[in-house]
């Protein structure tokens, strides 16, 4: 079970410094963003489709190295890092696809225990934890169903699951509540919260709902133009103030 | 009811049954080069053998009571092991094709022959046994069968070396379709290799996933092939024994221990070449990406 450390406090959980990414010969998606989250904080990130916040993310959960610049998660600067190091580093990340990324081929009982997999795990040690959590996002009567015998607001509620059955230390989701009524939203938002400030997990939630994010006092990223601008949460859409990429040290 | 942990990677595919399919194929071609391989050399060694310390000896102007003081003379030499003159009834028999089964004619001059054996080791013996009867005024000549022997070993060397080449071809070819087939395979596999890779899978984690998938298939195709080798084996030792007295020169094949022994390595084989392509394949793939 993750701890808090003394260490967290630290050191930044995300940092970004001078970030700028390009797909081949392309233009810069993202360009120059510096970034920095401390640990246990709780950040929105939002902007329009195809504006670069799933290429941030990407940047954010290591799937995609930047053009330019250092990302840093928990201290460790990735550039410097080896390919098992990097590996170790992405066990501390929970991501909830926009997409889920569920496993066809495996049970929701089975995608919710493959990062626990993984790691290494034996299933006399998660088995309990696995159903008790999908039992908690609603779907106990249904986890040896596959994705796609599921609705789309179950197969999200298993990606959900999955992102958190570690209890990592930072989580990224993309959209989490695209897909599920306002009821379960709710209770997935609060348990995003609890996860925050019960364990310290660092969350960014990637989201166009404008109400998801009244939910919560929060700061509110906007990423327009390949740039990042901190808004506030409780702004209305058309009082948002553009400011330069920001440095944010909450 | 508690249920067995389910692979990450799905059931095979239609991709998988047909490299299945390639792969007991070049097993059993290889599984049969190398037999084959295996009983030329055998052949090879027997018919050599055979021939080597065989000398026939021929007697011009002589007749049976004089082949066999010869044959007695020979036999006392240091280094033969026996020496043993032709019967007429064996001289006819072996000049059976040329002159029918009705007998030689009597004024036809034909020499008396001797066949002497030496004993093991003994190298210098052709020489040795022309002195002898040249000593005795007989006028002889003395066949070592050198030069067939060697025309048999070359020949046989040839056809060893053909079938070490196609074995070793038909591995680097099972090799490279299953370096193929498995990078095909991780292609269609993309989105299951990014959700363990971002979950935090090492590269040798993924990597096993595949080896261990490939490894069973090269062992299940390599022993279809192998066993299907064996069978086709089989068929032609039957098939050689029912025109036995029509096939002296081919090479025999067998089923012995060293046999069985390559049949049961083919599949071994085939699945480590499969574990081998599939790792570095997969690696490889990995390494492109952060």
């Amino acid at each position: 079970m993750t701890q808090l450390r003394p260490d967290m406090f630290e050191e930044a959980a995300v940092r970004l410094d001078g970030v700028s990414l390009r797909y081949d010969s392309s233009e810069e998606i993202l360009s120059r963003i510096d970034l920095v989250l401390k640990p246990g904080s709780f950040s929105f990130l939002t902007g329009a489709s195809g504006a670069g916040k799933s290429s941030l993310l990407k940047l954010l959960y290591l799937a995609q190295k930047p053009s330019r610049g250092e990302v840093a998660l928990f201290g460790s600067a990735t550039s410097r890092l080896s390919r098992d190091q990097l590996s170790a580093l992405r066990r501390r990340v929970g991501v909830v696809f926009q997409e889920f990324r569920l496993l066809g081929h495996l049970t929701a009982y089975e995608n919710v225990a493959l990062p626990l997999r993984v790691m290494g795990r034996k299933e006399s040690q998660y088995r309990r934890d696995v159903e008790e959590l999908l039992t908690w996002v609603g779907l106990g009567e249904r986890m040896h169903k596959r994705p796609e015998t599921l609705s789309g607001g179950e197969q999200q509620r298993v990606a959900i699951a999955r992102a958190v059955v570690t209890q990592p230390d930072l989580l990224i989701a993309d959209e989490p509540t695209g897909n599920v009524d306002p009821d379960m939203a709710a209770r997935l938002m609060r348990l995003f919260h609890e996860l925050n400030k019960r364990l310290g997990t660092t969350v960014v939630i990637a989201t166009h709902d404008l109400g998801l994010i009244r939910q919560i006092d929060a700061p509110v990223y906007r990423i327009a133009n390949g740039m990042l601008v901190q808004e506030s949460s409780n702004a209305a859409p058309t009082a948002r103030r553009r400011t330069d990429p920001l440095k944010v040290m909450p | 009811m508690k249920q067995a942990e389910s692979s990450l990677l799905p059931l095979e595919d239609a991709r998988e049954a047909a490299l299945f399919f390639v792969v007991g194929a070049l097993c059993f071609l290889a599984a049969l080069a190398a037999l084959s391989a295996k009983s030329t050399y055998g052949a090879a060694r027997a018919w050599t053998a055979e021939v080597e310390g065989e000398f026939t000896v021929s007697l011009s102007g002589a007749d049976a009571s004089a082949a066999d003081t010869a044959a007695r003379l020979l036999a006392g030499i240091d280094g033969v092991e026996s020496a043993r003159a032709f019967s007429d009834a064996e001289i006819n028999a072996l000049l059976e094709p040329n002159f029918g089964q009705s007998g030689l004619p009597e004024d036809l001059p034909v020499p008396r022959l001797i066949a002497v054996t030496a004993e093991a080791g003994v190298d210098d013996l052709g020489p040795r046994l022309s002195t002898a009867l040249n000593a005795e005024g007989y006028t002889a000549a003395v066949d070592s069968h050198s030069e067939w022997a060697g025309d048999v070993r070359h020949m046989l060397s040839v056809s060893r070396m053909v079938a070490l080449s196609i074995v070793a071809l038909l591995s680097a070819t099972a090799i490279a379709v299953i370096a193929f087939a498995t990078h095909a395979a991780l292609l269609a596999r993309r989105d299951i290799v990014d959700v363990l890779h971002i979950a935090g899978a090492r590269d040798r984690f993924i990597a096993g996933l595949f080896q261990r998938r490939f490894w069973l298939l090269g062992l299940r195709a390599g022993t279809v092939g192998a066993l299907l080798a064996l069978a086709s084996v089989a068929v032609l030792i039957a098939l050689g024994r029912s025109g036995a007295e029509r096939t002296g020169l081919l090479p025999q094949l067998s089923l012995d221990f060293p046999d069985l022994a390559v049949l049961v390595i083919t599949p071994v084989l085939a699945g480590l070449a499969a574990r081998l392509a599939a790792g570095v394949t997969v690696r490889r793939a990995l390494r492109s990406v952060m």
